[in-house]
């Protein structure tokens, strides 16, 4: 007898799948335009960029660490987070995490690594504090998930091309700035400088691709609490979790919130939120979207074998 | 793992493996002949309950199960919860390789009645008395089909990982044992 698939949702599928060929597409534009228009600076450029890529995938859990001060605890300096921890690992089939405390009122939780191998999950003392054991399951089965999708190297993957672009953007400024561009000296003043084109695509490259980024981040988040829900069979905590976390995040003044934007895509809610402006700039879905993509799964779940 | 999980995120958890569940019914010798490790008699079948409407209606199919397997294998079957949200079902049986034939049953009800990812472990205590008393739990994880020693001890959810590797070492040859230690999670409110 099987059981119907409720992890399944062929709209979320397709989304991502027409997200990423969109940022794909707008890749391949992007190469040809640099290939028309570039010639030797387009290497060193993949170098640098391609090596800042690899360094910020490398390091990204101890960096993350690091930037929002969480600190990595033992089982005995917190056994009850690390059983709850070892437990949900082990019904979603992952090694065991880092464990980390992040000292903070805030209820907040976040997960990082570049692998299932090098990950880390942070939980701040007042998640730990304010919510019920069933709600902290729930946001600890949200950030294992993270770890399960590869969420890390995903997204990293898709900011790569974005940074290339951004630097290129630079690149392409300052050579206009300074008049250095092979092979253009002779053109007459007419024409439109190459600098200039190359500074127009990046541009226009590097804001459509942060847009597409954005929307992947949603995407990996509604997927994010679809794992939550199969590995702990109860969706209804982590949805009583967000609505609680969301509610004490919004009282808070805005100048205790951690900026750090990067890492807003992997903690549970945004740490911005106050700032809701366009869904579009969003890394997280509003949380509505969220609480109903959720509730559905608990209907399904419910749903007898098919 | 797979691409498709990767690029999508992950559809469904990975289904029980309980076929190599029965190794430890050879290993019993070993344990007992070479480390004066004795079962206690019981086991208990480890799984996450899902709250949803289908697995409520089978609560009490459930009841049904401990009724089949109880009365197919002679061995005395109880439910119970456990601190940490998790089901347990424990299986008494003073004979070790019907102990295990209702752990198997168990898990293979389970799985017939779709509930096959919600399995996480069995376990398997055993202890040697006497001079150099101990106990030593057996967990055999479903998700990946491999056991590993679990020795707890003092009072504050310690684990004798000393005992655990050389347990490892001893029995590698007998029971297919899991190579990843951070996957060697230990279970220190166990029921049995």
């Amino acid at each position: 007898m099987k059981r119907k698939a409720y992890g399944r949702d062929a709209g979320l599928t397709l989304r991502m799948l027409f997200t990423g060929s969109l940022l794909g597409l707008l890749y391949v534009f992007f190469a040809l335009a640099l290939f028309y228009v570039l010639n030797a600076g387009l290497v060193l450029m993949l170098v640098i960029v391609g090596g800042l890529a690899f360094v910020q995938y490398f390091t990204s859990d101890k960096l993350a660490l690091r930037a929002s001060g969480a600190k990595v605890v033992e089982r005995d300096e917190a056994p009850a987070l690390h059983d709850m921890i070892e437990r949900l690992a082990g019904m979603a089939d992952l090694p065991k995490p880092r464990v980390a405390i992040i000292e903070s009122e805030v209820p907040n939780a976040f997960a990082t690594g570049r692998n299932k191998k090098h990950s880390a999950v942070a939980v701040t003392t007042g998640l730990w504090n304010r919510l019920e054991p069933q709600e902290i399951e729930g946001v600890l089965a949200h950030e294992l998930s993270h770890i399960a999708n590869r969420d890390v190297l995903v997204m990293t993957v898709a900011s790569f091309f974005a940074m290339l672009a951004g630097l290129l953007t630079r690149f392409g400024l300052y050579s206009g700035m300074f008049g250095g561009f092979g092979g253009n000296r002779d053109s007459n003043n007419n024409s439109v400088p190459v600098w200039l084109i190359v500074v127009v695509v990046s541009v226009v490259t590097y804001f459509l691709s942060q847009i597409l980024i954005l929307a992947i981040s949603r995407y990996r988040e509604y997927a994010a609490d679809r794992g939550s829900a199969l590995i702990t069979g109860a969706p209804e905590h982590l949805m009583s979790a967000l609505q609680k976390i969301a509610s004490q995040i919004t009282m808070i003044p805005q100048e205790d919130l951690r900026q750090v934007e990067t890492m807003n895509a992997f903690f549970i809610i945004p740490t911005n939120w106050r700032k809701r402006g366009a869904e579009l700039f969003m890394t997280h879905p509003p949380m509505e979207k969220r609480l109903a993509a959720l509730a559905e799964i608990s209907r399904e779940m419910g749903r007898p074998v098919s | 793992m797979g691409l498709g999980n990767v690029l999508f995120g992950r559809k469904k958890l990975k289904d029980a493996a309980g076929e190599r569940l029965f190794a430890i019914s050879t290993a019993r010798i070993t344990l007992e002949t070479e480390l004066d490790l004795k079962s206690t008699g019981a086991a208990g079948v480890c799984f996450k309950p899902l709250s949803a409407g289908e697995f409520v209606r089978a609560e009490n199919e459930l009841q049904e199960l401990l009724d089949v397997v109880a009365n197919e294998s002679g061995s005395k079957v109880e439910r119970r919860g456990d601190e940490l949200g998790f089901e347990w079902l424990i299986i008494r049986d003073q004979d070790f390789e019907d102990l295990v034939n209702s752990v198997h049953l168990v898990a293979s009800e389970l799985e017939s009645r779709g509930f096959g990812p919600q399995l996480l472990a069995a376990l398997f205590p055993f202890e040697s008395k006497g001079f150099d008393a101990k106990r030593v739990y057996w967990i055999y994880g479903f998700k990946r089909g491999k056991f590993w020693p679990f020795v707890p001890k003092g009072e504050d959810k310690e684990r004798d990982n000393a005992e655990e590797l050389e347990l490892k070492a001893k029995l590698e040859q007998e029971l297919p044992i899991e190579s990843d230690l951070s996957r060697w999670f230990g279970i220190f409110d166990a029921p049995v």
